[in-house]
């Protein structure tokens, strides 16, 4: 069994690099950390990255593990559920500024990096604006069949657990933060959200009221979220992925059982907030059948 | 000085008082308390009523405040005369229709209705909305001002009002703790400006928004979050134009001693800090 530590950045490859990069500074307020031709990657906190955009042919979730041993331990424990997996090359470390790595697909077809000594920055996060980022803090997933997708996570990692349901959506935590990944049943897969934390519930109204300025289309929030109790506002991104905001949520007691709430914008939003979120709306359509 | 307590009710006059009954009730989320035949009386807590709708002109409103003593109310009433305020008793059945043991009525240097009341009546039954909006009471108002300085010492010098915080030269008043219970907006007319209730948490704010913004109810200003008060915000419209505000996490001014007003803009930042715009007339240019 392996331990997970941390979630570290999500690669994306977006259609328009300077649209993705622009909107990583001026919309989500990230810092500009490497860019060539073909790639760029921002800070939001620590990391000395949690936002790539690069070439890469799927997109990517990329966790923390803290020994190339327990590389070879997760490679063999997934190769045993039929999963695709591979080793990174020196190159695909270098390029992801990690010690070592493997990655796999899930049984939906999403790819997750597992990587050894991610690089942290020695300097502090400087934000291109004021958004208020404490850092990266969860990621939502699409999965085409969320029961066997779950069961990588429970049975490979000792310590993912998964923490609510939200009809048949699922959070998936490994620490003491409510979850760091979620997912939810899609006819596809892909990253569906990238949620960045931010201070606190001014600061995520702040830039609700920022976002319609640059007319950045919010497709769900701002609301509260039942089950992990985050404020969130969700808005759309490049390479058809979306972004959150979200502020306060609970932290997991020792004690906590994984909860059911109901499908559908009802389960995902206590303020009632107006969702156009496909695959949020759909949940509420797959109860009514 | 008139030593004011606390503000105890508005009454608004209506021509269309089934629709200002039903928006107070179902939107609003107010408790009928009583009716009689050209009034409603309604609850919003631990008070029999705070807000009175009854059958007449929409420019006929009153702002009612609490007094602790019957002598309080004869030192008020002879303080108003001797500055050429009209002062007048309220009779025994007027009395008995705001369910108070005695008031005086006069106008403030605006001309604004003002009733200075004396045993406001408490109700044993607490409050239980017509909706779950999260009413914990009726808590300021707004008040026109035609002349800001003016009425700012009418209030403060007259009445025992301080000044907690300007916006611009509207000046919003405390009479305790509480950040402010009176709010004076420059403007052309006498009459009150905006209504205030406050609610559990910013999370009700923000239900209702959604709420009432469903129901076509016109929004003026927020969900915000006041720079003065640090109260989360929502204006919007009711019946007869009149705005309504709810607010949650209002501030406390403890030591009257240590602490100093300030002076905010009078833009959409002085009203906001996370960027809202107000489309109130008395809080734009």
């Amino acid at each position: 069994m392996v331990e997970l530590e941390q979630l570290r950045f999500v690669r994306l490859r977006p259609n328009d690099l300077a649209q993705a990069a622009d909107f990583a500074t001026r919309v989500l307020g990230l810092e500009p950390v490497d860019r060539t031709p073909e790639t760029a990657t921002f800070r939001s906190d620590y990391r000395d990255y949690t936002l790539a955009f690069g070439q890469d042919r799927v997109p990517s979730v990329g966790l923390e593990v803290r020994y190339s041993s327990d590389l070879d331990a997760a490679q063999k424990a997934l190769g045993q559920l039929g999963l695709k997996t591979g080793r990174g090359s020196t190159e695909d470390c270098a390029l992801r500024k990690v010690k070592d790595m493997i990655w796999f697909t899930d049984f939906s077809g999403n790819r997750f990096e597992l990587v050894v000594r991610p690089l942290n920055t020695g300097w502090r996060y400087f934000p291109s604006r004021d958004a208020g980022i404490r850092g990266l803090t969860d990621v939502l997933i699409r999965s085409t069949n969320i029961e066997k997708d779950l069961s990588i996570w429970t049975g490979v990692f000792n310590n993912a657990k998964v923490r609510d349901w939200a009809g048949d959506a699922a959070y998936l935590g490994f620490d003491d933060a409510h979850h760091r990944l979620a997912f939810f049943p899609a006819d596809k897969p892909g990253i569906l959200a990238v949620e960045y934390a931010v201070e606190d519930v001014n600061l995520l109204m702040r830039n609700h009221y920022v976002l319609r300025d640059l007319q950045v289309p919010v497709v769900h929030g701002p609301g509260r979220r039942p089950a992990s109790d985050q404020l969130f506002l969700t808005f759309a991104g490049p390479a058809d992925v979306l972004f959150s905001f979200v502020a306060e949520g609970a932290n997991i007691s020792p004690a906590h059982q994984p909860r059911q709430f109901p499908a559908g914008p009802e389960g995902l939003c206590g303020w009632g907030s107006d969702c156009r979120v496909t695959e949020f709306n759909a949940l509420a359509k797959g109860r009514d059948r | 000085m008139i030593k004011l307590q606390d503000v105890s009710y508005v009454r608004l006059g209506t021509a269309d008082l089934e629709g200002a009954t039903n928006f107070a009730t179902e939107y609003l989320g107010l408790e009928v308390s009583h009716r009689s035949k050209d009034a409603v009386y309604l609850k919003s807590d631990q008070r029999e009523h705070t807000l009175c709708y009854f059958a007449g002109s929409p420019a006929d409103q009153t702002a009612a405040f609490e007094v602790s003593e019957q002598s309080d109310l004869d030192a008020a009433a002879a303080e108003l005369e001797k500055l050429g305020h009209r002062v007048r008793l309220g009779t025994a059945k007027e009395a008995e229709l705001r369910q108070v043991r005695n008031f005086i009525a006069f106008q403030d240097p605006t001309g604004n209705n003002i009733e200075l009341v004396w045993r406001p009546a408490m109700s044993s039954r607490r409050y239980h909305g017509e909706r779950d909006a999260g009413i914990t009471g009726f808590s300021h108002i707004g008040l026109c001002t035609t002349d800001a300085p003016r009425d700012e010492e009418f209030w403060t010098k007259v009445c025992n009002a301080r000044v907690s915080d300007r916006i611009g030269d509207a000046a919003l008043l405390r009479i305790d703790e509480v950040h402010h219970t009176i709010a004076l907006f420059p403007t052309t007319r006498a009459g009150i400006q905006h209504i205030n209730h406050q609610v559990e948490s910013g999370d009700d704010v923000m239900r209702s928004f959604k709420f009432l913004s469903d129901r076509q109810v016109p929004m003026v200003f927020g969900p915000g979050r006041h720079p003065t008060s640090s109260a989360k915000f929502l204006y919007f419209e009711g019946p007869d134009g009149m705005v309504f505000e709810y607010s949650s996490g209002v501030r406390e001014i403890a030591d009257e001693l240590l602490y100093r007003e300030r002076q905010l803009p009078f833009e959409p930042k002085g009203f906001c800090e996370w960027g809202a715009k107000p489309e109130i007339k008395e809080f734009r240019n």
